[in-house]
């Protein structure tokens, strides 16, 4: 199985084209965030709030982990994801804008929104709750690229089975961030027939 | 951010010969810029990013680089103590970059904004033939490296630009000199054994 190679300046690149995407997002009426293309799945609102909520397990353990790893003089040498880990997080990566199979998600992580309570702010909400989250991700990455990354691994939201290094957690995130953006294009590309 | 110092501001003047202000404008020019300090190793600006600000170094070396497939930095220039800086393409059609430019030594550089930069062109008509030369001269500069790139030996392309570069550039980490030259970084090392620079 080929080597999976993870650079902080690539997660970064990354994390930032998403952040592009979401922004052109905010800019879409209220109808259409909000519009589900079948009853039994999520609508655009409904994904970000999901990824919101899938933040929350490493908004914390970031905070705990970081101050606390020892700082390097060099830069942050070129990290190898272990292989179950990678098979963890390429389960989640799309392949050439696919999905590669649908998962079913924790009773935990899913998304509740009042349809009949929401208005332009609650929505408005939503994304800058994103944007909080998630560049805080960014800070954590940048942070991370002058520590030694190797000194601690800790559980991921999925549970213990699964631990993670901090590279290794920062590419779950941005492959799980990815697999939902292509969600939401797909969503795009129905409320468009 | 911190203020700019008389010899801060006699290199930006430098930048800039044969441009010619009254007392008031040059006041009103040099409140224009700002000065930025990087450590070592920070993200100037990050690709996915767009470049906001044009610089001119006051110290310190960056580095500009894309990342390929397999996630390497491919260094694709370097700027130091007295050269412009930033990613230029990115700067002037306010795109998203598809390039980094890091600090590889604590760097201080001197930063104005798109609206300021284009302010400058408004105001003083000077500064399109400013603006001429400088991207005259950019163009000249990458094509000749484009040239040394696809015509030269490894050996060569590592004497012309021992050469040429300022020493502040030659005790930057071995890798991103090697990059620069498209060579491995043990080649670099065996050619800077066995050379005189």
């Amino acid at each position: 199985m080929a080597k999976l190679i993870l650079t902080p300046e690539n997660q970064i690149q990354r994390l930032n084209a998403i952040f592009n995407t979401v922004e052109n997002l905010k800019g879409l009426p209220l109808a259409k965030l909000t519009q589900r293309v079948n009853p039994k799945t999520w609508s655009i609102l409904e994904v970000v709030l999901h990824l919101n909520i899938a933040y929350g397990h490493y908004h914390k353990k970031f905070n705990e982990i970081l101050p606390n790893l020892p700082s390097i003089e060099d830069e942050q040498t070129k990290f190898k994801c272990r292989a179950w880990q990678k098979f963890v997080i390429e389960g989640q990566r799309p392949k050439n804008n696919i999905r590669k199979w649908k998962m079913k998600t924790l009773k935990r992580f899913e998304p509740i929104i009042d349809m009949e309570k929401l208005n332009d702010k609650g929505a408005e909400e939503v994304f800058d709750t994103f944007f909080e989250l998630y560049g805080h991700l960014k800070k954590s990455i940048l942070t991370s690229r002058g520590k030694d990354v190797k000194k601690v691994k800790f559980a991921s939201a999925i549970g213990p089975m699964v631990s993670f290094y901090l590279p290794e957690s920062f590419e779950f995130l941005l492959c799980h961030l990815e697999r939902h953006m292509v969600q939401i294009s797909e969503i795009l590309d129905e409320l468009e027939k | 951010m911190g203020l700019m110092d008389k010899d801060a501001f006699l290199l930006l003047k430098n930048f800039f010969p044969n441009i010619q202000l009254s007392e008031e404008e040059e006041e009103r020019f040099k409140s224009l810029w700002s000065i930025k300090t990087f450590k070592q190793y920070d993200l100037i600006t990050e690709a996915g990013s767009i470049e906001r600000n044009f610089y001119i170094v006051l110290s310190g070396v960056q580095a500009i680089y894309i990342l390929n497939e397999k996630g390497e930095k491919v260094v694709l220039g370097f700027s130091y103590t007295g050269s412009p800086s930033g990613v230029f393409d990115s700067f002037v059609r306010g795109e998203p970059s598809k390039i980094f430019l890091e600090a590889l030594k604590p760097s201080k550089l001197l930063a104005i904004s798109k609206r300021d930069y284009l302010v400058l062109f408004q105001n003083h008509p000077s500064f399109y033939e400013w603006g001429h030369h400088f991207f005259q001269e950019v163009l000249f500069g990458r094509l000749s490296r484009e040239v040394e790139l696809l015509t030269l030996t490894a050996e060569q392309r590592y004497l012309s630009f021992m050469q040429r570069c300022p020493d502040e550039l030659k005790v930057i980490p071995q890798k991103y000199l090697a990059s620069y030259l498209n060579m491995k970084p043990e080649t670099f090392s065996r050619l800077r054994a066995s050379q005189v620079y």
